[in-house]
């Protein structure tokens, strides 16, 4: 009971506190820089996936995949971000995007991805 | 507010683990450990392979492990699960579906809107809201769907999460029930969608809209909530309101809560179908590289414990008693009993259980381990909910790597 008082009390600050708050600024937040970036490579799907993923989401979603995943996996998450995500993708340009990102972070890399990250 | 930890602090915590620059190859072979190199960002190695990640302070957060920068997901440093059984705001963690998130809101000018299948549509300010009845306070578990995703063997696609992607807070709010009387739900009503104000980058993706039954939303435990451990939301936990859905995965914890609507139907948007669905078995599992022939909705939460004491790699002196902590907690059942294991499972004791702060709260437990010999120990430990779930001691699998909490094993070394 004691607690609950105790609760009641801090609500009632709360509101106070609210009720003063009426010209109070909005909360702003300002996001961290954004330093990950696509591996440069000689492939041609390299510059397609700077110039396509880049638009919704940072390079760590594809960084951060198991070393194992395989082309049919990329086959579909590439397919995946044009439809239903909307991505503005060429149909033509999906192979080489998919070849770039399963021969840089996938299965089918020339190393072994311990090699790679060290 | 927000307290960062200073770098003493930071040192300090990776002393308490690490003990020496000696220990540091054992240690990383061993599990988690963070290092600064060459005054750069501070990193570190989650165990498993591809783990590397920076620790990086976003707004209102300390250094969190950042899985991605766009949009914000971060992973809350394991050992912070052992410093109070309350996460705190700063350290909670963060995961967003698409970067279109707010980064300014007017709590002055921000509305609610209650709509569809009700006789009163409502657009509520937060002043408003928090005038419909007294307010209500839980302490609940919000934890990730893929929470130690990364652990999954063999490995699944999708954000590489060790065990951090969860927290206990302290919730203020007014039960979702409160607000939906308030609009007037009309009979034939069987579903509420949930949306908040982060956005798809483009037009055409499907906004992050979350649904669930009408019995469940009028359950009266359902929260619309504006607090967290008595202060506002951090922005990137949802300010100003998110709804708290106890026991149930973040998922449905929708963030920046801006829109509630009624349906008379089941809503079948893509975060709800074919997104975040489980196998439909007890198990909510399938054979390793199978898919499932048939998938439901994810839910409740099942059981998990984890020691928070001792990280994996850390050392024990020997011949000295030391006192081996941690957390458990499910879907709203509430822990039973925690057994505790020194020997890699092969034998079992109870811990004992701390203050229960609410079945949907994190559960402490405590135990005394008194090594009688050198070298690596296998601790394990195994929570059972009231109702008689227990944790599983081999890890089940299922494609999307959501709901693990197979029985951890954490290695230290006495010495």
């Amino acid at each position: 009971m004691k607690q609950h008082r105790t609760f009641m009390l801090a609500i009632a600050c709360a509101l106070g506190a609210m009720s003063g708050a009426s010209n109070a600024r909005p909360l702003e937040i300002k996001l961290p820089q954004e330093t990950a970036s696509y591996k440069p490579s000689t492939l041609p799907g390299y510059n397609l996936a700077q110039q396509n993923c880049m638009i919704c989401h940072s390079a760590q979603y594809v960084s951060t995949q198991p070393s194992t995943s395989t082309r049919a996996y990329w086959d579909a998450t590439v397919k995946k971000m044009k439809k239903p995500f909307g991505a503005p993708l060429k149909d033509e340009d999906i192979p080489a995007i998919v070849d770039y990102l399963v021969k840089t972070y996938g299965a089918e890399q020339p190393q072994t991805n311990a090699a790679v990250s060290k | 507010m927000a307290r960062k930890p200073t770098r003493g602090e930071i040192d300090q915590r990776r002393r308490g683990v690490l003990k020496g620059g000696a220990a540091l190859t054992l240690h990383a072979s061993l599990g988690f450990t963070a290092t600064r190199a060459f005054g750069a960002a501070t990193t570190t190695e989650m165990p498993f392979e591809n783990g590397h990640r920076e620790l990086v302070a976003f707004p209102q957060k300390r250094p969190l492990i950042l899985l991605t920068n766009r949009p914000p997901q971060l992973e809350t440093p394991f050992e912070v699960f052992g410093e109070n059984v309350i996460t705190p705001n700063d350290a909670f963690f963060v995961r967003y579906h698409w970067s279109g998130i707010p980064t300014s809101i007017d709590a002055s000018t921000f509305r609610l809107k209650i709509d569809g299948h009700v006789s009163r549509p409502v657009s509520l300010s937060l002043q408003e809201l928090r005038r419909l009845g007294d307010p209500v306070e839980i302490v609940a578990v919000n934890q990730c769907s893929g929470n130690g995703r990364g652990y999954f063997s063999p490995r699944v696609n999708g954000g590489q999460l060790g065990n951090g992607a969860m927290g206990n807070a302290r919730w203020t709010g007014i039960p979702l029930k409160t607000v939906l009387e308030k609009a007037g739900i009309k009979t034939g009503a069987v579903q509420v969608s949930f949306d908040g104000l982060d956005r798809p980058p483009l037009e055409n993706g499907p906004d992050f809209v979350k649904a669930l039954s009408m019995d469940h939303a009028m359950d009266g435990e359902v929260m619309l909530a504006w607090a967290m451990n008595g202060k506002d939301l951090p922005m990137l936990n949802g300010y100003p309101l998110r709804l708290v859905v106890p026991g149930h995965y973040g998922t449905y914890w929708v963030k920046h809560l801006s829109h509630i609507e009624v349906l008379d139907k089941p809503f079948e948007g893509f975060w709800m179908n074919p997104a975040y669905r489980i196998p439909a078995n007890d198990c909510a599992c399938v054979a390793p590289g199978t898919a499932p022939t048939s998938t439901v909705p994810i839910g409740r939460f099942n059981v998990r414990s984890f020691i928070t004491s001792h990280m994996p790699g850390s050392f024990i002196r020997s011949g000295q008693p030391a006192v081996v902590k941690g957390i458990a907690f499910d879907g709203g059942q509430g822990i039973a009993d925690v057994a505790f294991s020194e020997d890699g499972g092969a034998t079992w004791r109870p811990a004992e259980l701390g203050k229960d702060l609410g079945r949907y709260s994190f559960r402490e437990w405590s135990i005394a381990f008194r090594p009688q010999r050198k070298g690596e120990f296998d601790l394990r430990v195994r929570a059972r909910t009231r109702s008689g779930e227990i944790q599983p001691l081999t890890a089940s699998w299922n494609p999307a790597g959501y709901m693990r909490n197979v029985v951890e094993s954490t290695r230290v070394l006495v010495v």
